[in-house]
C-alpha cells in the first residue's frame, strides 16, 4: 500500500513538471486527482489510539479508521477538558484534606478511562512527567491544589508553552513543591539569599535542559568537542532573584502564609516588598534592568526562557517520548521542533501543533519493524488499557487506587522527586545501551517492581472480575470478561477475541501456542478461567508491554 | 533506491550521538582479579545513598569556639547551638574539636566506640581544585555542578566529565565476576531500584523491594497445580524471540525475576529471626532485609555483595530547621540497628557501610532552608574502618572564604574517587585496578585514605 502511495506522488510530481514545461502552452489538462489515502488498518488504528488514548479499543479504532487519523486529532483538540477539582469540591469536605487523595486518583482513572478528551488527558499525563508536582512530600495535604495543577495541564495542553509555564511558575502546588513560594529577596546581613529551587528546575527540566541543542535535539558540541552548558551558577542566581515576592494569593503575612481551600486553586500573588529591585542576569546575556515589579520582571524572565531555541527539540522529544517512541531519529526531532518554533502561522509554542506533528508525523506510524520503533508502555497505561478494553468498574462505581506508585512504580501526581518516575536518559544495560538508545519506562520495569505489576494483574484476571464480582469490596476495580466466557469453550475463539481486543489481532505465534497448550489443561466448561487464563498471560506478556 | 532504514542512518551519522543521548564503549578487562580464584572469605558494601544533598555541615560541626563561632556566623538561623552539638573525640586531632548534631547519638556512641568514622569535604572532582583554579576554570571540573541528578550520577559513577554509563560498584562486580561465578545472586542487589551506582557492562544488579523478593503470585512449584504450568507457560513466553529491543528488554527483567524469586525468597525465609530490633523507617526497613541476606550468604554461596539501599528528603530548601533533626535521626538509628545486626551475625568486620549524597548543601540560606552546593561529610562504618576518625581536611566554612565558591558552596578537598577507591581496595580490587573503579584516582596523591584496617 505505501508503495502505491509512493507511486502517486512520484506520478504526480512528473505530470505536475511536464504540465509546468508546457505551461506557457496554456495547456489546460487539469491535475490528476489526489491519490486516495490508504485505508487504515485495525492494527495501525490500535498503534495511533495506545500513542493518543489511554488504551486502544475496537470501537474508537473503528472511529480511527472511519475519520482518518487527522480529522481523529482535530476533533480531539478541540474538546474541552475533563476536571477534577469541580468533582473533588463536590465531595464533601473532610477534616483534612490529604483524605481525599483516594478520590483524586479516582477521577484521574475516571478521566483516563472515559474521559471523552482522551488526546488531551494523555498530553496532559505526559505533562505531569515533565512539569513534576507529587502528591508525596509537601503536598500530601493540598489535595485541592494537586487536583487543579492537573486541570492546569489538561486546559493548557493544546495552549501555548509561554502561557503553560507561566500559569505552572504562579500555581501554589509549583509554588510549594519546588519552594518559590515564600521566596523573599535577599538579606546580606543574615547570608540569606534567594531559593535556587525553582529558577534551577524549570530551566532544567520544564523547559531548555542542561547543554545547547540543535534543532534535531542533538547536542551543540564546543571547539574542544564538549557539550555547550545553557546557563551557569550565575544565571541560576539570576532567576532565583527574579522569583521573588510570591506567596499563596490574600496571605495576612508573606511569611507565615498558609493556604486556605481557596488560594491553593488560584494563582501566587506578589508582594512587592518581598520582591528583589536589583537586575538579574538571565539566559544568553540578557539583563533585566534594576526597579522593575515583580510581575515584569516575571514575564520578561519566563519570555527569556520561552525564546531559548533549546524549548522547541526540549519538549518535542520529552513529548515524543511519552507518547510515540524512546529513541526518535534526530529527523523527527527536528521536524518537531521546527512546528514548536513556527506552527505555520507564525506562532511559537504552540502545543496543540506540536502533539499534531509528532501523531502525523511518518515515524509515528512506522512501516518497517525496526527494531528501535516504538517503547515500552508506562505501567499506568498498561493498566488502563486493559481496563479499558475490558470495561473495568467497581460497585462502588469508583477507582480509588491510591497505591498506584507502590504496585506500578509511578500514579498520578505521585512521583518520587521532580526528577518524575524515570528519567529520559535512561537506559538500561545491555544491547539498548550498547546501541546508544534508551527506554526511559524500563527505569521502573525492576525485577520487582515487575513482579509487583504481574502480581496485581493475576487477581485482576482471577479473582477482580465480573463473574466473581458478587464476592468483591464496593472499591475493588474489577474487569468484564463475560464476552469471552460466551466462547470460552472454543480455545481458538476466545484467543482470538483476547487479541482482537488487547493485541489488534497481532499476537505472536508463541504466546498463542502457550495460551492454548494452557487452556488444554482447563476444563471447557470453566469459562472464567478459561478467560482469566488468558488475559492473564496476554497483559504480562512483553508484547503487550510493549508500545509499537 | 537502496533498502535504507532509519537504523542505518543512525549507525552511519557522524556524531556518534546519533539519538540526543550519546554513546559510550564499553570498558575492556584486561585484569583478571587474582586468576580468578574465588575469595577465601566474606566482605560486604553497604550503599546508603541520602537523596536530595544532606546538609551535612550540620551533621559534623566544629565545637571550638573559633571554628564554631566563623561556623555559626556563615549558617546563622540555620546553625546548631554549640551546646547543643554531641561530642566526640578523634583519635587524631587537628587541633578542632568537633561535635555531631543532636540528633545523632547513636552515631556519637558507634563513632566513639571506634566502629565509625567520616570523610570530610569529600564530593566529586576530576583532579585536585583550589578556589583559583576553579575561576580561572584551569582545571577540569565534574560537569553540571549543583545538579541534583548529574552529582548523583557522578558520585554513582565517578566518570568526571565522561559520559557516564557505569558505576564504579557495576565496575568492581564486573571485576571479580570470575571469583565470584559460584554466587547464586548477582553481587550487586539493590533495594531502592535501579541505578547508576551497579550499573556496568558484564554484570546485572538484581533489584528486589524495600523487604526483599516478591513471589510470583500465580506460580507454583509444585508440578501437580496448574499453576507450575502456568510458570512454565509463562517462562517460555519470556523467552522467545521478539523483534523489539523493547521487548527484548522487559523479557530480560521478566527473566531474572523468576530465576531470582525462588532461589533469594527462598534464602531469605530460611534467615534466623534477629534479635537486633531496627526502627520503624523506609531506610531501616531496608537495611533490617539487608542484615537478613547477609544472615544467608553462605546458602546464596555469596562472597562479595553490595548493597545499595537509600533514603529520600534532603533537599532541604524549605522548613530545614524542622526537617533535618528527623532526617540525621533517622541516618542514626538506622545506622545503628544495621551494625547491632552484622554484630549480632559475627560479620561486624566484613560488612562496611558507608554514605554518598548528591552534593553538600550552601552554608547560607535562602530564609528557612540551604541550596546545592558541592562538598560535604560522609560516613563510614563497620568494624573493618578505622573508626573514630575524621579523615581529610575539613574546610573554613566562612563564606567567601578559601573553601567557597560562592554562598558557602564548599569546593571538596577529598575526591569522591579516593573515598571509593579505599573501600575498593578494602573489598578485593588489586590496586592495578582501582583505575577502572575510580577513574580520575591517578590525579590524587593518596590513593588509599587510610580509613579501612
Amino acid at each position: 500500500m505505501k508503495t502505491i502511495k509512493l507511486i502517486g506522488i512520484v506520478a504526480s510530481l512528473v505530470f505536475g513538471l511536464v504540465a509546468c514545461s508546457g505551461g506557457s502552452g496554456g495547456s489546460s489538462q487539469p491535475p490528476p486527482p489526489p491519490p486516495p489515502p490508504d485505508p487504515i488498518t485495525k492494527a495501525e488504528a490500535f498503534q495511533f489510539l495506545n500513542q493518543t488514548t489511554f488504551g486502544a479499543t475496537r470501537a474508537e479504532a473503528q472511529r480511527v479508521m472511519d475519520l482518518g487519523f487527522e480529522a481523529w486529532i482535530d476533533d480531539q483538540l478541540g474538546r474541552p477538558a475533563s476536571l477534577q477539582l469541580p468533582y473533588l469540591q463536590s465531595l464533601p469536605r473532610p477534616q483534612f484534606l490529604f483524605e481525599l487523595q483516594p478520590d483524586r486518583v479516582d477521577v484521574w482513572f475516571k478521566n483516563a478511562l472515559h474521559g471523552g478528551d482522551q488526546l488531551r488527558q494523555r498530553v496532559a499525563f505526559a505533562l505531569s512527567e515533565i512539569m513534576v508536582v507529587s502528591q508525596l512530600g509537601v503536598l500530601g495535604d493540598l489535595t485541592y491544589s494537586l487536583a487543579d495543577y492537573y486541570d492546569v495541564l489538561a486546559r493548557n495542553a493544546f495552549g501555548n508553552f509561554r502561557d503553560l509555564i507561566e500559569r505552572v511558575t504562579l500555581h501554589p502546588a509549583m509554588g510549594m513543591y519546588l519552594s518559590m513560594l515564600g521566596n523573599e529577596k535577599p538579606n546580606p546581613v543574615l547570608n540569606i539569599r534567594p531559593d535556587e529551587n525553582y529558577a534551577r528546575e524549570l530551566m532544567q527540566l520544564f523547559s531548555i535542559g542542561l547543554v545547547e541543542l540543535n534543532l534535531d535535539g542533538t547536542q551543540k558540541l564546543d571547539a574542544q568537542n564538549q557539550p555547550i552548558p545553557t546557563y551557569d551558577q550565575s544565571t541560576i542566581e539570576g532567576f532565583a532573584h527574579v522569583f521573588t515576592g510570591w506567596t499563596f494569593a490574600g496571605a495576612a503575612n508573606f511569611r507565615q502564609a498558609f493556604p486556605n481551600d481557596a488560594n491553593q486553586v488560584i494563582p501566587m500573588q506578589l508582594y512587592p516588598t518581598f520582591h528583589d529591585g536589583g537586575s538579574k542576569a538571565l539566559l544568553g546575556g540578557v539583563v533585566i534592568p534594576a526597579g522593575q515589579t515583580g510581575d515584569q520582571d516575571l514575564a520578561d524572565a519566563l519570555d527569556n526562557i520561552f525564546d531559548h531555541a533549546n524549548v522547541g527539540p526540549f519538549i518535542a522529544i520529552r513529548l515524543i517520548q511519552r507518547l510515540v517512541t524512546s529513541n526518535p531519529s534526530p529527523g523527527y526531532v527536528a521536524r518537531v521542533a521546527r512546528v514548536f518554533n513556527n506552527n505555520g502561522s507564525g506562532v511559537r509554542g504552540d502545543l496543540g501543533a506540536v502533539v499534531k506533528a509528532i501523531l502525523l508525523d511518518v515515524e509515528a506510524r512506522p512501516d518497517l519493524r525496526i527494531d528501535i520503533d516504538g517503547k515500552i508502555k508506562e505501567p499506568l497505561l498498561r493498566l488502563t488499557q486493559l481496563w479499558k478494553a475490558y470495561d473495568a468498574t467497581s460497585a462502588s462505581g469508583r477507582y480509588p487506587i491510591n497505591f498506584a506508585f507502590v504496585v506500578f512504580g509511578q500514579g498520578p501526581l505521585q512521583s518520587p522527586s521532580v526528577f518524575n518516575f524515570f528519567s529520559p536518559f535512561y537506559a538500561p544495560p545491555g544491547e539498548i545501551r550498547n546501541g546508544g538508545f534508551v527506554a526511559p519506562e524500563l527505569a521502573i520495569a525492576t525485577e520487582y517492581q515487575n513482579t509487583f505489576v504481574t502480581n496485581y494483574v493475576f487477581y485482576q484476571t482471577f479473582v477482580w472480575n465480573q463473574a466473581n464480582a458478587a464476592n468483591l469490596q464496593p472499591d475493588e476495580v474489577y474487569i468484564d470478561f463475560a464476552e469471552e466466557m460466551q466462547v470460552a469453550s472454543d480455545i481458538d475463539a476466545l484467543i482470538n477475541m483476547v487479541d482482537d481486543k488487547l493485541l489488534a489481532g497481532q499476537m505472536s505465534e508463541t504466546l498463542r501456542t502457550e495460551i492454548t497448550g494452557m487452556l488444554e489443561r482447563t476444563s471447557e466448561t470453566d469459562a472464567a478461567l478459561r478467560a482469566a487464563e488468558t488475559i492473564y498471560l496476554v497483559v504480562t506478556s512483553p508484547e503487550f508491554a510493549f508500545q509499537r | 533506491m537502496p533498502k535504507f532504514n532509519r537504523r542505518d542512518f543512525l549507525m552511519a551519522s557522524s556524531a556518534a550521538a546519533s539519538t540526543a543521548f550519546g554513546s559510550t564503549p564499553g570498558l575492556a578487562y584486561s585484569q583478571i582479579v587474582g586468576g580468578g580464584a574465588p575469595f577465601n572469605d566474606y566482605r560486604a558494601l553497604v550503599c546508603v545513598f541520602l537523596f536530595g544533598g544532606n546538609d551535612s555541615f550540620n551533621m559534623l560541626v566544629p565545637r571550638s569556639n573559633a571554628e564554631y563561632n566563623v561556623y555559626a556566623q556563615s549558617r546563622q538561623n540555620l546553625a546548631i547551638d554549640q551546646q547543643d552539638l554531641l561530642a566526640i573525640n578523634p583519635l587524631t586531632s587537628d587541633g578542632v574539636q568537633y561535635g555531631l548534631h543532636p540528633s545523632m547519638s547513636s552515631l556519637q556512641s558507634l563513632f566513639e566506640q571506634g566502629s565509625a568514622a567520616f570523610i570530610t569535604n569529600v564530593g566529586p572532582l576530576v583532579e585536585p581544585t583550589s578556589k583559583d583554579q576553579y575561576f580561572n576554570r584551569s582545571v577540569a571540573l565534574p560537569p553540571q555542578l549543583f545538579s541534583h541528578n548529574d552529582q548523583q550520577d557522578q558520585w554513582l559513577s565517578l566518570k568526571g566529565s565522561a559520559t557516564s554509563k557505569t558505576g564504579w560498584a557495576g565496575r568492581m562486580a564486573d571485576l571479580i565476576r570470575i571469583n565470584v561465578a559460584n554466587q547464586q545472586m548477582a553481587t550487586n542487589a539493590s533495594l531502592f531500584g535501579s541505578n547508576l551506582f551497579q550499573s556496568a557492562d558484564e554484570t546485572i544488579a538484581y533489584v528486589m523491594g524495600p523487604t526483599g523478593p516478591l513471589q510470583f503470585e500465580g506460580f507454583s512449584q509444585d508440578p501437580a497445580s496448574i499453576l507450575f504450568e502456568q510458570r512454565n507457560a509463562f517462562t517460555r513466553v519470556v523467552d522467545a524471540e521478539y523483534p523489539s529491543i523493547y521487548e527484548r528488554g522487559f523479557a530480560e527483567i521478566q527473566r531474572r525475576a523468576i530465576d531470582a524469586a525462588d532461589t533469594v525468597t527462598a534464602a531469605i525465609e530460611s534467615a534466623p529471626t534477629l534479635e537486633t530490633v531496627f526502627p520503624m523507617s523506609q531506610l531501616a526497613t531496608q537495611l533490617s532485609t539487608v542484615a537478613r541476606l547477609i544472615a544467608v550468604r553462605d546458602r546464596l554461596q555469596m562472597q562479595r555483595q553490595i548493597f545499595f539501599v537509600a533514603a529520600g528528603g534532603f533537599d532541604s530548601h524549605d522548613n530545614q530547621n524542622q526537617d533535618q533533626p528527623g532526617l540525621l535521626a533517622d541516618i542514626s538509628e538506622s545506622i545503628a540497628a544495621f551494625y547491632r545486626a552484622t554484630d549480632e551475625l559475627g560479620v561486624a568486620d566484613s560488612v562496611t557501610t558507608f554514605t554518598q549524597s548528591d552534593f553538600g548543601r550552601t552554608l547560607t540560606s535562602n530564609g528557612d532552608g540551604t541550596d546545592h552546593a558541592w562538598g560535604g561529610n560522609q560516613l563510614v562504618l563497620g568494624d573493618g574502618v578505622r573508626g573514630r576518625d575524621i579523615y581529610g581536611t575539613y574546610p573554613l566554612l566562612q563564606i567567601g572564604g578559601n573553601d567557597d565558591v560562592g554562598g558557602g558552596r564548599m569546593i571538596p578537598t577529598t575526591s569522591a574517587d579516593q573515598l571509593a577507591a579505599t573501600l575498593a581496595k578494602w573489598f578485593g580490587i588489586p590496586d592495578i585496578d582501582l583505575d577502572i573503579v575510580a577513574p580520575n584516582i591517578d590525579k590524587f596523591a593518596q590513593r588509599d585514605l587510610g580509613f579501612m584496617a
